[in-house]
């Protein structure tokens, strides 16, 4: 389900079924360094969309999660901690953070909430190749996702 | 200079009218030379069918293929990719399911469920589907998969709009 009023309805009748909040973790800079930070956003949107597209039935894909490239480690987790324990308050014990910027390899407080894809210049590539690498990743997403799923059914 | 003047106002209209027909002639003639030598991804095989594949590669066994169409959603006109399992039944026809899950619309996968390897499995909420898309009573699921419409033509098939079945 994604982030539009349509789709909330549908998780309203449906909120037993939906458990799993895909958050995308995506740095924003305007600075010199623009053109890194933007390839360390465009991929991981891609594939949160087409996770949704896929789980569509059990996930909620939220909007990004975005943070300043100069913002300091300890204020972003302390936003993203909040998120995750508002979403696990009301009753979305689930949270996956998606994101391509490996600042946050290995982060404790992210845990195996965190999926870190390394990020891919989708731009130089043809179509055909580009489907190629996004479905491989996201197939390798949704293990990820089911695999915690397993035994809440 | 009344003449001069005549001539070049002549020479001018002649030379927009070419112009402006020349622009016209390319409009017309465009569409329809791309129209020629794109036949396959254009739709060829009546209103919103789309070639998906080469009927010979179409087996029993279910495979995924992915088409191009175009979608409105509310303003925003965009190209979605689609998805379709298709394959041939024990009379050698055609058919082609709709993948999205009709509990809560997921994507359902091809024996993906060890314990019932030739079924659908959807992998939200552990819906199945036999291979004709029937649900499984005892799934989520309430109703089989949407079956999409299609058309063979010259050696390939066409799919359209899917359907509940
Ligand atoms: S969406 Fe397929 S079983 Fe629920």
């Amino acid at each position: 389900m994604k982030w539009c009023s349509k789709d909330l309805d549908m998780y309203l009748q449906a909120s037993e079924y939906v458990d799993t909040a895909i958050v995308p973790l995506i740095p924003i800079t305007w600075g010199a360094q623009k053109k890194n930070v933007i390839l360390k956003g465009e991929f991981p949107l891609i594939l949160s969309e087409e996770i949704e597209r896929q789980l569509k039935g059990r996930v909620f894909l939220f909007p990004a999660m975005t943070y300043l490239a100069s913002e300091l480690d300890e204020d972003v987790l302390k936003r993203i901690s909040a998120l995750t324990s508002e979403l696990e308050h009301e009753g979305m014990p689930f949270t996956v953070f998606i994101t391509s910027d490996a600042r946050w390899t290995g982060s404790e407080e992210l845990g195996d909430r965190l999926v870190n894809i390394p990020p891919v210049p989708l731009e130089h590539m043809d179509e055909e190749y580009q489907r190629e690498i996004v479905s491989e990743q996201v197939k390798h997403i949704l293990q990820i996702v089911t695999k915690k799923w397993q035994n809440t059914l | 200079m009344a003449n001069k003047d005549e001539v070049s106002r002549r020479q001018f209209l002649n030379y927009t009218l070419t112009g402006v027909g020349g622009f016209m002639a390319a409009g017309m003639l465009l569409p329809m030379v791309r129209f020629a030598i794109d036949p396959v991804l254009k739709q060829g095989a009546g209103q919103d069918m789309v070639a998906v594949v080469e009927e010979n590669e179409i087996t029993e066994e279910p495979q995924r293929f992915t088409f191009k169409v175009n979608q409105k959603d509310g303003w925003y006109e965009s190209e979605v990719t689609q998805a379709a399992w298709v394959f041939k039944d024990k009379n050698g026809d055609i058919v082609a399911l709709s993948p999205i899950c009709k509990h809560l619309g997921c994507t359902v996968d091809w024996g993906t469920d060890p314990s019932h390897p030739n079924q659908f499995y959807c992998p939200c909420h552990g819906g199945r589907y036999t291979k004709d898309g029937t649900n499984v009573k005892g799934t989520p699921p309430l109703a089989p998969l949407d079956v999409y419409k299609k058309e063979v033509k010259d050696g390939k098939l066409y799919l359209g709009q899917a359907e509940p079945q």
